[in-house]
């Protein structure tokens, strides 16, 4: 089976509230690396601009200090000040420039980086009633955005990670349908996904057809990796904790289609912490992977190309996860 | 006819976990909004926030002429009690949370209101294995029955809610609540039935209402709307049309009319004097709607259980 590089997201090392408690305080770049390099199997940083990144020499220092790549530059466009009424899809052409201006500028701290690729989630951009806003507008803007901002350097991925709610009841990038389409609209090399697997389960998809559907296009840029009930909630839980067979089925689709980016951990620390969180996460994809050496690659292969025999599939699956059986 | 109150906390701060919409204001001015929307008797006052300072409290209330639905007593602060307050594993917690509830008790009493409410967000589980179930409601009966021994003659109210901030709350729909209620076995415990989170649990408002009234326990209605997916806190109307209208037509029934309804709706980027202005419009035309029903006609309708009868009925007679 392939190399797999695990990375987690800065952004759950600070301050960390719902709408409704705080559970960690905020802290300084040095006290998220020192947090991270506390953590047994992470080799990469997806760092937040701007907020990460107001230094980017600082940030440079503390890579090197920990031994840590950067695996991503995630560029936060959702303000409620300056992208109230959304940002890349929103009618004013002062935020709309504000927000390409600032993807073109991760995408020089990326580059600068040594990552190549940013990560951002158009959580501005979506709506909460009908009748609210002019979709075919909306998608409009959002399309000449988005390829204002991959024109910018074509030596730098985009990874648009799409999420179907959250903080409106409707965001427009909200499956993997869409980013399909908005990629075939935006038609350059340089724009793609970040999977998110939780995002994906809340839009009430099997994430490994998500993601086989991504490779084929050349679309799977980056895999942000956590669970949650797909209930409509992106809980950001730890992976497999819920979903465990569809997880297994996401790794086995990830080696299939030769995914090679990252595995970016993307957990709630909630009240324990994100040592903790990050660590069991890693462990637990990591167990996963050896699970699926021992299921053997091959032969689930030739037990999937195979019709009508979904029973016998989940008997060997199951009789070598539980030895003995 | 039911007053209409706003939950204080909704005209401070706006966020979420993403966003500030608005920035937290202070008690005046939180009057101040109220005293300036359409329609609006009242507050649904939270404790502790609201009562820093119980002399200002009680003048604002005296100068601007506003009414208290209830207080909303909440039952999750930031740094404690972070894995629940009814049903902590920690017995000095649940002691705190029991006299922090008498606390507010006391000074709900000195403003002479008779409901309290409570949503017990924190008292859930985000995991399988994380809470023994058996030992939470356990701690969770002893720990309300404690507090509704102090209330006396004050309503107690438990506001369901399916999920957020835990995967999973304990009591997550009216049935759970119902049956917790009627094994702590005390009368001045019961609910507050939230339309958005009876949606996104499931249920049919009208029928959650039915079904707690008849056990007694229907205490008291929140008010917003969502689209099942989560508790968006929308304005009311805005997605369950025909439910709305069937939720009035059933608290008639059900008796719940001299009473209040309490917003809890996020004005978001929307300003929020504007947003409740509507929002209290809306709920007087929704119920205009709903009293334009003929009760007899639809007792006669109801009883052949034929939607397409109903139905037909309901969009000649009321649109």
């Amino acid at each position: 089976m392939k190399t797999w590089r695990f990375c987690v997201n800065a952004g759950f090392f600070g301050r960390r509230r719902d709408r409704f408690t705080e559970y960690q305080p905020d802290r300084t770049l040095e006290e998220k690396f020192d947090l991270i390099s506390r953590i047994e199997g992470i080799d990469g940083v997806e760092l937040k601009y701007p907020v990460d990144l107001k230094d980017i020499g600082f940030a440079k220092k503390l890579l090197t200090d920990h031994g840590l790549a950067c695996a991503a530059v995630n560029v936060d466009i959702k303000d409620a000040v300056h992208f109230r009424y959304g940002a890349l899809s929103a009618k004013s052409a002062d935020a709309r420039a504000r927000a390409v201006g600032m993807l073109r500028e991760g995408m020089d701290a990326a580059a600068d980086l040594g990552a190549n690729l940013v990560s951002t989630c158009p959580l501005a951009e979506g709506y909460d009633y009908p009748f609210q806003i002019d979709y075919t507008d909306a998608w409009g803007h959002f399309i000449e955005s988005v390829k204002a901002v991959a024109s910018y350097r074509k030596d730098v991925k985009l990874a648009l990670e799409y999420q179907p709610h959250e903080p409106h009841s409707r965001i427009l990038l909200g499956n993997v349908g869409k980013i399909l389409h908005l990629c075939a609209q935006v038609d350059v090399p340089n724009i793609g996904a970040n999977l998110d697997i939780g995002h994906s389960f809340a839009a009430l998809e099997s994430p490994a057809e998500s993601a086989a559907l991504l490779a084929g296009k050349e679309r799977l840029f980056y895999v942000h990796t956590n669970d949650n009930t797909g209930d409509g909630g992106d809980w950001d839980m730890i992976s497999g904790t819920v979903h465990f067979w569809h997880w297994l089925e996401l790794l086995y689709t990830l080696n299939q289609t030769g995914y090679a980016g990252w595995l970016g951990g993307d957990i709630a620390p909630k009240q324990f912490g994100p040592v903790d969180a990050f660590g069991t996460n890693t462990r637990m994809i990591r167990r996963m992977i050896t699970l699926l050496e021992r299921i053997g690659e091959d032969t689930l292969e030739n037990l999937i190309q195979q019709d009508g025999n979904t029973a016998e599939i989940y008997d060997y699956l199951s009789k070598v996860l539980i030895s003995g059986s | 006819m039911n007053k209409l109150a706003i939950i204080s906390a909704f005209l401070g701060g706006v966020r979420n976990r993403y966003m500030v919409y608005e920035e937290e204001r202070v008690l005046e001015e939180k009057f101040r909004l109220a005293s300036r929307i359409e329609g609006i008797a009242g507050l649904e006052l939270c404790y502790p926030a609201d009562f820093e300072n119980p002399d200002l409290l009680k003048k604002l209330l005296s100068d601007h002429g506003l009414g208290v639905s209830s207080v909303n007593v909440r039952s999750r602060r930031t740094g404690k009690w972070w894995r629940g307050a009814f049903t902590s594993e920690s017995a000095a917690e649940r002691g705190e949370v029991v006299d922090d509830f008498k606390r507010a008790l006391d000074l709900t009493g000195e403003i002479g209101v008779k409901r309290i409410t409570t949503c017990p967000l924190n008292d859930g589980h985000d995991y399988a294995f994380e809470m023994n179930y058996i030992d939470a409601y356990r701690y969770a009966e002893e720990t309300f029955a404690a507090i509704c021994a102090y209330a006396g003659e004050v309503k107690v109210c438990i506001e369901y809610k399916w999920n957020d901030p835990r995967v999973r709350c304990l009591f997550a729909s009216a049935g759970e609540t119902a049956a917790f209620c009627q094994a702590v076995g005390v009368e001045n415990l019961g609910a507050t039935l939230d339309f958005g989170h009876s949606i996104q649990t499931g249920e049919r408002p009208a029928q959650a209402a039915a079904l707690l009234a008849r056990a007694g326990r229907l205490f008291y209605i929140h008010l917003n709307d969502n689209d099942r997916n989560f508790d968006w806190d929308l304005m009311p109307g805005a997605f369950h049309f025909w439910e709305f209208i069937e939720f009035f037509y059933y608290l008639k029934e059900l008796g719940y009319t001299h009473d209040w309804y309490a917003y809890d709706v996020m004005s978001k980027e929307i300003d929020t004097v504007e947003t409740f202005n509507t929002v209290s419009g809306v709920t007087r035309r929704l119920e205009a709607l709903a009293d334009r029903i003929d009760r007899q006609e639809m007792a006669r309708l109801m009883k052949q259980r034929n939607p397409a009868q109903t139905l037909g009925h309901l969009y000649r007679t009321l649109l």
